[in-house]
């Protein structure tokens, strides 16, 4: 039942790239042809110090050495100030394109269906939030500009020897066959090689967490010895995924350094060659050597952010792919009739040939409070699901007035049926934040206090210093288990749908609390109509009726009563919780 | 720990020598092939120059990569040693680590420090070689003309001063700006971990701008360390360029009158621009030592805790197999080979009671005596052995499943008939590979009910001699926690179980119930006596006596049972 998110394919990636290049042209061309002015004045020393060189071999005197001199340190102020001010404009165009990026994820995020948001858990969502994220970020903010940078120079660089004489192309040439295919290898490789090293990292931070968080499991069961072990293992692991990329690096890092050797040889032999016969000048000799040297620097920095920007476009791809995320119900503009909720011959299930429900018929009545019973993985939680409408249902129909769930917009739906799960996230921010979001548009302080008193949570509410202003979640002030469902309660109160679907709502809160929050819970659902999926068997007791599901299919439903006089396994599971000297049969 | 690796970190640090100082003369390998070779127009001495500047490039990609290896190595071994040195001491402190330092501090180690500690080494190979390089540049230079010589070596280090005072700046608006990235991964988190709330409830607007209003502070941040840094990256252009004009300059005019030859001056260039590289390893050293050492300091702090629980220097004997366990201090009575059961008016007692029985509590005390010995008198480890204590805070660790619950060397067929018991088959069947699947990291992809029906597995396959069990069904539901109360018995049958719970499903299967107000035993017997017997049992274990239920009848179609 757990659902993939997508990864966005290289086509999409590449129209994003381009899309989000074409929102912000001015500044892409503005940092574009003020790196490549820089690039153009940094050529100018190796073409004077050629001639210097030429004028200190042919004689010549201390003041045209300082001329020559100073039109260098001309040229060096104008590359210094045409490299901060590119350096600036690039830099702000990566900042403001990564903010585009993560809000675009983040709306996207936003947006997933609920039927994905509650079976995708939140794992590869939460990875993809932080670690993509924070890649693409690197790759943004870094790797891409110096790449563009090193690139604008790299050409530049290389018209400037061209510039010299077209000759000194061909000790350039040499260089490329080692570097192109120890890149072509080294990238075919490096990208997995990498993810794996850095998997095999998190691996020993986690075993390092869990390790830490449960030392007192360790302690009382002796698993000090396995925990080790395990340690160790990953340590291991982890060495044999360095040692991969160390073997990569060991073969790419110097047919790169020949690469880059080469030239510089072959420049000075050739270059060499040709002046003896007369060909060339001294000067452009050492021009051209300079030059070639130079190149070494960009090329070298194309070569090594190649891998990093590999590792952003898959950050890149996994952030686009939940945008990707087909929204699972077609709102076609029917309005319910009333507040009845009705599930009809409903099959599911999460995977194909594998169903979870076989034909569910459950017809609730407006007001009618009913509790779901049955073990565990019987489907109570599924159909709970399909009754607030998170899935639409693979056979069958759950309306609510006629109207199918799936077919109402989401905004609507919320009016009408919510999920309550033992979830009770507290967002970082102010109390008020945290209910208000509940809120229809408009509602004011005195719309969230009444909800915070009808959950019985006014009082501590009032207490706390900064009251609605009171920040609270994580890093906040922090409230306690009890509290966090209260405010889980009052935005319901404030959402204020008919009916509700109870998942075990008040299962996992510490028994201290629980008979407090019952009485919260209880004011909730005045007035609104009540699938509770039950869990202890006293609240069974108190519904209207009770439907048991077994399998996929309900078995018996009727109220607390005729089921107990019906002896099946509902009144068996009653005798026994209720101390009855009756035999347990399960 | 630098002492443990020497022959590897010196290993590096020879071929971080080698590699610097091998770039270093390729200037001046270059400049004596253009003045012997090019301007003498000497064909023979071109070749051979040309042949020794490919041999020292050769011998500089030999040992650049020699020397990335052992850097890696030198690195890898800190990393793990630090890793293995902290889980050693994280399994050896137990029970007390969680009162001594937060979980985020070792996760920490497992993390930064790890790497701050890891770069130390790698950095100290390449600074040697940049110690070494400039030295030997220094020499060169100083033997072709005293003053220019002096001018590279003294000038060079006062560029770097240079840059240091905008450093100071930089860092503080990078500070901000990370602390402003961090707010904003924090909210970003805080979505995704919400977003049931808010697709179920809405808010997904608001929360959308406040992301948008952070995610633009911090593009905002991020601007204001861009300034600062595009005038750092200029400047890093600039300042070896003025160099390099001094330089050449003088260099120039020494040519000029005949001092040094062309080639010298165009090795002047190429030693000015090289010099910059080991400067710039000598302030990264500086850095990272200092980083790393704050890592070693937060390191040691936590391998200097020592745990509470101390061996007992003269232990007593092992009592017998089969000896009660008592608490004085609240009259509760274990008796062996029965299940009993303890139920709580205040469950913070029940916790309490628990820590004490499995000497897991701060201080611990001589009131729990089994077989008459107190327990802090016994020998650690066994009791250990004979008491094991699964509360509600047990954590499942991630590996298979298999080896996650056989903890104590079992058959599989005792693992097997424990998940019976604990009815986590469906678990089981549902996980791919069965035993031999995979368990998350704590146990994650399990339900809250999966995952404490695993543990319960847990110790029943370890089958300790005696099992103190804290609401080992909190978090089922009562059809499968009626199956867990009816086999739970019969599996521990002959051996010595404490369950403390609230249930009556449970509690209507065990031997013996005791029940404790105020942290003392008021009553014992069975469940169903102390039910007609003790109204104070009944209001904790019975809920419905409360006046309000949980689902007040909607249109009062149902009486209360009784």
């Amino acid at each position: 039942m757990r659902q993939v998110l997508p990864v966005a394919g290289t086509r999409a990636v590449r129209a994003y790239a381009v899309s989000i290049a074409r929102n912000h042209p001015r500044m892409l061309w503005t940092a574009l042809s003020l790196h490549a002015l820089a690039a153009l004045a940094a050529l100018a020393a190796p073409r004077l110090i050629g001639e210097l060189v030429e004028a200190v071999e042919t004689g010549t005197t201390v003041g045209h050495v300082d001329d020559v001199m100073l039109l260098l340190a001309g040229f060096l102020l104008v590359q210094t100030v045409l490299t901060r001010q590119a350096r600036y404009v690039s830099q702000s165009l990566g900042e403001e394109v990564l903010a585009e990026l993560r809000e675009d994820f983040v709306d996207s995020t936003l947006a997933l269906p609920v039927g994905v948001v509650e079976s995708a858990g939140s794992g590869d969502l939460l990875t993809r939030t932080s670690r993509d994220v924070d890649q693409l970020g690197w790759s943004v903010r870094w790797a891409l500009p110096e790449w563009t940078i090193a690139v604008v120079t790299a050409v530049l660089t290389f018209a400037g020897a061209l510039s010299v004489g077209w000759w000194v192309a061909l000790p350039c040439l040499l260089g490329v066959p080692p570097l192109v295919l120890g890149l072509r290898w080294y990238l075919a490789r490096a990208k997995d090689g990498y993810l794996r090293e850095n998997a095999s990292y998190s691996q020993i931070s986690a075993t390092l967490t869990e390790t830490t968080e449960g030392a007192r499991t360790v302690e009382s069961l002796g698993l000090a010895g396995e925990r080790v072990a395990a340690l160790d293992r990953d340590c291991a692991d982890s060495y044999v995924a360095e040692r991969y990329t160390l073997r990569l690096r060991t073969v790419f890092f110097p047919s790169v350094e020949i690469g880059y050797l080469l030239p510089t040889v072959a420049t000075l032999l050739f270059g060499g060659w040709l002046y003896t016969r007369g060909q060339v000048s001294l000067g452009e000799v050492t021009a051209a050597t300079l030059y070639v040297q130079m190149l070494i620097d960009p090329v070298d920095r194309i070569v090594s952010i190649l891998d990093e920007l590999q590792v952003g476009a898959a950050s890149l791809a996994r952030l686009l792919g939940v945008g990707q995320v087909p929204d699972d119900r077609v709102a076609t503009g029917a309005v319910p009739q009333g507040e009845k909720l009705d599930a009809r011959d409903v099959v599911f299930s999460y995977v194909e040939g594998r169903p979870v429900l076989h034909g569910i018929d459950l017809s609730v009545g407006v007001g009618e409070r009913i509790a779901m019973v049955g073990p565990s993985g019987a489907g109570k939680s599924t159909l709970g699901r399909l009754l607030a409408g998170i899935h639409p249902p693979d056979g069958g129909s759950v309306t609510v007035g006629g109207v199918g769930l799936t077919e109402l917009p989401l905004d609507d739906l919320r009016g009408h049926v919510a999920l309550v799960t033992q979830e009770h996230h507290v967002f970082v921010g102010t109390l008020r934040e945290n209910l208000a979001l509940a809120a229809p548009p408009g509602a004011g302080d005195d719309a969230i206090w009444s909800a915070l008193a009808a959950v019985d949570a006014d009082a501590w509410a009032r207490a706390l210093p900064r009251r609605l202003d009171e920040v609270v979640g994580s890093g906040g002030r922090a409230l306690t288990a009890a509290q966090a469902q209260q405010v889980a309660l009052a935005r319901l109160v404030l959402a204020d749908p008919h009916t509700l679907v109870l998942d075990e709502a008040t299962s996992l809160i510490d028994p201290r609390a629980a008979r407090h929050l019952e009485r919260s819970l209880a004011a909730v659902l005045e007035g609104r109509t009540v699938v509770a999926i039950a869990h202890r068997l006293f609240s069974a007791h108190d519904a209207d009726r009770v439907a048991v599901v077994e399998d996929g299919l309900v078995t018996e439903f009727g109220t607390h009563d005729e089921l107990v006089a019906a002896g099946g396994s509902y009144a068996a599971l009653w005798h026994s919780w209720n101390g009855d000297p009756s035999p347990l049969s399960t | 720990m630098a002492r443990g690796q020497w022959h590897t970190l010196l290993a590096g640090m020879g071929f971080g020598i080698v590699w610097m100082g091998s770039q270093a003369v390729l200037p001046a390998v270059i400049g004596r092939a253009i003045d012997r070779g090019v301007a003498a127009q000497d064909t023979g001495e071109l070749v051979r120059w040309s042949g020794i500047l490919l041999a020292i490039g050769l011998v500089q990609a030999a040992s650049g990569i020699m020397r990335h290896r052992f850097a890696v190595t030198n690195w890898l071994t800190a990393a793990y040693r630090t890793v293995q040195l902290i889980g050693r001491q994280v399994v050896r402190l137990g029970g007390t680590l969680p009162r001594k330092v937060s979980t985020g501090e070792v996760v920490a180690i497992g993390t930064t420090d790890l790497a701050s500690i890891g770069q130390v080494m790698d950095v100290s190979a390449r600074f040697a070689g940049a110690v070494f390089s400039f030295v030997l540049v220094a020499v060169i230079l100083l033997q072709t003309s005293v003053p220019l010589g002096l001018v590279v070596l003294l000038g060079v280090p006062l560029l770097m001063l240079l840059i240091g005072p905008l450093l100071a700046p930089l860092q503080r608006r990078s500070a901000a700006q990370r602390a402003l990235m961090g707010g904003l991964a924090n909210t970003a988190s805080d979505i995704v971990a919400g977003l049931r709330v808010l697709r179920g409830v809405g808010g997904e607007a608001v929360f959308l701008d406040r992301y948008r209003r952070e995610s633009q502070e911090t593009r905002r941040a991020g601007v204001a360390v861009a300034r600062l840094q595009s005038v750092l990256d200029a400047l890093q252009v600039f300042l070896p360029g003025v160099f390099v004009v001094i330089v050449v300059w003088i260099g120039a005019r020494y040519a000029v009158s005949g001092r040094i030859s062309p080639g010298e001056l165009v090795a002047f260039y190429g030693y000015a621009a090289f010099l910059m590289m080991p400067l710039r390893t000598a302030t990264e050293y500086a850095n990272k030592l200092i980083r790393g050492r704050v890592a070693a300091r937060r390191v040691c702090a936590v391998l200097a805790l020592e745990p509470e629980l101390r061996d007992v220097p003269d232990p007593a004997p092992s009592p017998p197999r089969g000896s009660e366990l008592y608490d004085v201090r609240s009259g509760l009575r274990v008796r062996p080979g029965v299940m009993t059961a303890v139920v709580a008016d205040d469950p913070d007692q029940v916790a309490h009671l628990a820590d004490r029985l499995g000497l897991f509590a701060a201080e611990p005390d001589d009131d729990v005596r089994l077989g008459g010995v107190p327990l802090t008198r016994l020998d650690p480890t066994e009791v250990r052995r004979r008491i094991v204590v699964s509360d509600t805070g047990s954590t499942l660790f991630s590996g298979r499943l298999r080896d996650r619950l056989d903890v104590a060397g079992a058959s599989d067929e005792r693992v097997l008939a424990a998940l019976r018991t604990a009815s986590a088959e469906d678990v089981l069947d549902a996980l791919d590979g069965g035993l031999d699947g995979e368990v998350a990291e704590r146990g994650r992809s399990f339900s809250g009910g999966q995952r404490q029906r695993l543990v319960l597995a847990r110790v029943l396959a370890a089958d300790p001699e005696i099992l103190v069990l804290v609401d080992p069904t909190s978090a089922v539901d009562a059809h499968t926690e009626a199956r867990i109360a009816g086999s739970l018995r019969g599996h521990r049958v002959g051996r010595t179980t404490l369950v403390a719970t609230t249930s009556p499903l449970v509690l209507d299967a065990v031997d013996e119930v005791a029940f404790m107000q105020a942290g003392r035993v008021v009553a014992t017997g069975s469940h169903h006596e102390l039910l007609a017997g003790d109204p104070g049992y009944r209001r904790v274990v019975v809920r419905e006596a409360e006046p309000e239920g949980p689902l007040p009848a909607g249109r009062g179609e149902t009486e209360a049972a009784r």
